[in-house]
């Protein structure tokens, strides 16, 4: 275990953008955690007149079937982050062991490999998706392996070419002149180098995988029962003539506002990951402090 | 004419018994010259005051056969009728050998007196012949010593030495303290002394090009015991005992360009051990070393030596190595048919330009390539795998690139011990323990702050010495370094070669230095390759290849090496 101390030098090390970003995804996380202990009201009830701007009752208001904003708000961070943390672990770990796997071995694997994740990058990504989405029907599982299939590319490639470097590095080949095994070089040298790659793109993927989902639930293909916040665009903006009206002033922004919080946030911390990643890259940070 | 057999002189001192000779057997037949070379407290001088029956308080015993009589069991007074009419001695030049009140001229009669019984005239006209025979005036005659140069002493003591026609010279160090002209000078005249005389000869010196001038054969004595024996220029070429290699290596005259590094330790105090005299200063001994004495034997015609492991290993031979690079279609030869061999304790130097297949060579010894043909045997055993490299006292190498060989996400210590742990050896700590020791064997700093450094926030230097390090606490018997200089400035690069070589001084590992500097190599290297378009082109001792070279490749590379700086200097004037 880390000691409190090591958490807050852990922390130190962001910089203020990501120490930002950190507590922005720390609230989301809290929302969703405690979602029915700080909402009043019912995500899925009417608990008030329709169409209410925000008051002391809902404090962002109600949407037309007089559900609190809030409330869904709240509920709806879970299933984004459900869907954009499962998505990232999914597609992040199989396309960081397709990489390995592609440049480790070589030869006929690695070319097969190349060409598959060749076509999935050409392939436009959302038409399919809309396609696929629409084919397997909602559902959250459903949804995280489409957004999955495409994600694990951009995963794998990067993965792929930093291991074909390593296997290169006159270190790896000094490791194996003193016999080091594969297992060895595995664990001491691929993985703790390609780590810091794989959890960056995680946390790039995690918001990709919002987006989209958001996007999906936008277009009407997410799970209808989810109330993602992308279906709480959805529902805002097919209600005709929302723009004529004030009612987008809360309906609509609240969500979006929360989704552009959050993804951005998770750009920024991918950013400070990036310079762990790379222990030459901190030291910029490090003479900062210094100062 | 004279042999001497099993001689051992015991002195006391008011602790300890010092054996200064010991246990020596050798002859010298007539008109002959026998070099004897070696530090200084070795016995040199021992042997031949006892060969003069000059020694009292000591122990002597063997036998000292002068025209078969046995010199040691002559009475003194009989002994007088060999001294200086048989054999004779010119003493190391000093002022303590001529007595101070005396004259020269006094001084070089008086053995013709009472050796020779010559009349005072007849002595004084031989006296004044002497004198003039060996350059001096006979003006000198009357001059008391202290009045003359080194150089006229030394005359003097030849002309001593000489007075009653010895058949039998024993010089000692004739040319200490002279300078070069003058030494020449006294060589001659011992020379053509020699022609004239027709004396046999035993010289004794440190000055290894004094001995190749003067002597047809030569021994190297260490410790009072004689260790190699053989034709002098095969014994200077091609020294078969770490002794005799470490008293060339260290000699300016051999090695005119190279960095001056003497035997490593000091000659060892207790002289009473049983093992071989060298052993504790040599870079191959072994576990019989230290408690048998090795016998002077022979190990090919004319040449004896005395080591356990019959002379100077070789530690790694490589037999026909080729290595072709396929490119699409276009076949790149990068290492043509090579032959190497590299011994103990001696660094090799493997130069040749960019692309003439050095480091494809290198990553062959270790492993790294795999050749297309050729063999390679590591202590006399092929080399299979990774066998030689993944364990302790093998062969490592290190890499041109600081920055590449070393991994820039781990930290100083775990660089350090990664080989250790790849072979699992001993405990975490033992580890620990080793590694902190190879880290400063490098030059680097022991801190636990600096311990815990990230390898990338060092500098190229320091992290060329990390993979030094790294490369040290296996503790090898061979170190490759690729071109480990050629990243970094000249200071650093100085100071990591003399640090490299002074590792190899102190520890005896053999180094096969690859590069492209003839300057660096001919500072380092006792023997050297020329490597063009992937074939050894030439090879032999430093002292041969960046003297004479032959090769038209050789000395192109040299002319380049060095015409760049006389072109730079006509640019400046």
């Amino acid at each position: 275990m880390m000691m409190p101390g090591k958490y807050l030098t852990f922390i130190n090390r962001f910089s203020k953008t990501g120490q930002t970003g950190l507590i922005i995804v720390g609230i989301v996380f809290f929302m969703a955690i405690f979602a029915p202990l700080i909402s009043v009201h019912s995500h899925k009830l009417s608990s008030g007149p329709p169409l209410s701007s925000p008051n002391g009752e809902h404090i962002l208001g109600t949407d037309e079937l007089g559900v609190d904003l809030w409330a869904q708000i709240c509920f709806g961070s879970r299933i984004s982050l459900v869907i954009g943390m499962g998505t990232a672990l999914l597609a992040g770990s199989c396309g960081g062991l397709i990489g390995v796997l592609a440049a480790y071995s070589g030869g006929m694997t690695d070319r097969i490999l190349m060409r598959i994740i060749d076509i999935i990058t050409v392939l436009p990504d959302l038409p399919v998706m809309i396609v696929l989405a629409a084919f397997f029907g909602p559902g959250l599982i459903n949804i995280i392996i489409v957004l999955s299939l495409f994600s694990w590319v951009a995963t794998a490639r990067i993965v792929r070419s930093q291991v074909l470097q390593l296997k290169e590095q006159l270190y790896i080949k000094s490791a194996e002149t003193y016999g080091a095994g594969t297992w060895y070089l595995m664990k001491r040298h691929f993985l703790p180098e390609i780590f810091p790659l794989v959890a960056v793109s995680m946390i790039r993927l995690t918001g990709k995988a919002i987006v989209a989902e958001a996007g999906l639930s936008f277009l009407g293909l997410g799970d209808p029962a989810s109330g993602s916040w992308g279906l709480i665009i959805h529902h805002a903006t097919s209600f005709t003539g929302i723009y004529y009206t004030n009612f987008w002033k809360w309906w609509l922004i609240a969500p979006w506002i929360a989704l552009t919080l959050m993804v951005s946030s998770l750009a920024f911390i991918s950013r400070d990951f990036e310079r762990f990643a790379d222990p030459r890259m901190d030291r910029r940070k490090n003479r900062y402090q210094k100062q | 004419m004279l042999e001497i057999k099993d001689l051992t002189v015991t002195y006391h001192t008011n602790t300890s018994l010092v054996c200064a000779v010991n246990n020596v057997s050798f002859s010298v037949k007539k008109g002959e010259s026998v070099g004897i070379m070696g530090e200084s407290g070795c016995g040199k001088t021992t042997l031949a005051m006892a060969v003069m029956g000059l020694i009292q308080d000591a122990d002597i015993s063997g036998k000292i056969l002068f025209n078969n009589d046995n010199l040691l069991a002559i009475p003194e007074k009989k002994l007088n009728q060999y001294r200086w009419k048989k054999i004779a001695i010119v003493f190391q030049n000093s002022l303590e050998v001529f007595n101070p009140v005396l004259t020269i001229g006094e001084q070089i009669i008086e053995p013709m007196r009472t050796h020779a019984a010559l009349s005072l005239k007849k002595a004084d006209i031989r006296m004044r012949y002497l004198l003039e025979l060996t350059g001096l005036d006979p003006e000198w005659a009357n001059g008391y010593p202290h009045q003359m140069s080194g150089g006229m002493r030394q005359r003097a003591l030849i002309a001593m030495a000489i007075s009653c026609d010895p058949k039998f010279l024993i010089i000692d160090e004739p040319t200490t303290s002279l300078d070069p002209e003058s030494r020449d000078s006294i060589l001659r005249l011992i020379k053509e002394l020699q022609k004239r005389i027709g004396f046999s000869l035993i010289m004794i010196s440190h000055n290894l090009s004094a001995l190749r001038e003067m002597t047809s054969t030569v021994m190297t004595m260490c410790c009072g015991q004689i260790v190699e024996q053989g034709i002098t220029a095969d014994v200077m070429r091609n020294p078969m005992h770490c002794y005799t290699r470490g008293l060339i290596d260290a000699s300016p005259d051999f090695f005119k360009y190279k960095d001056l590094w003497g035997i490593r330790g000091t000659i060892p105090q207790n002289t009473q051990s049983n093992g071989c005299a060298f052993y504790s200063r040599c870079c191959q001994a072994g576990e019989n070393c230290k408690n048998q004495r090795p016998i002077l034997q022979y190990v090919s015609v004319e040449r004896k030596v005395a080591c356990h492991k019959g002379g100077i290993e070789t530690l790694l031979e490589v037999y026909g190595i080729q290595k072709t690079y396929l490119l699409k279609d276009r076949k790149i030869p990068a290492v043509k048919d090579v032959d190497l061999n590299i011994k103990s304790g001696e660094i090799v130097a493997l130069i040749g330009k960019s692309g003439s297949g050095k480091s494809s060579l290198a990553h062959i010894l270790v492993n790294l390539l795999s050749p297309d043909k050729g063999e390679i045997f590591f202590m006399g055993k092929k080399v299979k795998g990774f066998k030689v490299t993944k364990k302790i006292g093998g062969m490592q190498i290190v890499f041109q690139d600081p920055f590449s060989s070393t991994s820039h996400r781990m930290r100083v210590l775990d660089v350090v011990n990664e080989p250790l742990d790849i072979m699992k050896w001993k405990t975490a700590e033992e580890r620990n323990i080793k590694s902190m020791a190879a880290i400063s064997m490098a030059g680097l700093p022991c801190s636990d702050d600096f311990l815990q450094r990230y390898a990338h926030t060092l500098s190229g230097g320091q992290r060329q010495r990390l993979s030094m390090a790294r490369a040290l606490v296996t503790g090898p018997r061979l170190l490759i370094a690729d071109e480990v200089t050629s990243m970094l400035d000249p200071s650093s690069s100085a100071n990591l070669l003399r640090e490299l070589k002074g590792l190899q001084n102190i520890h005896g590992f053999s180094m096969l230095y690859i590069t492209h500097d003839f300057h660096l190599a001919r500072k380092v290297a006792n023997r050297a390759y020329v490597m063009s378009e992937g074939r050894i082109v030439e090879s032999g001792p430093s002292f041969e290849i960046f003297e004479r070279p032959v090769h038209p490749v050789t000395i192109s590379l040299m002319n380049s090496s060095f015409s760049k700086k006389e072109q730079k200097k006509r640019k400046k004037g």
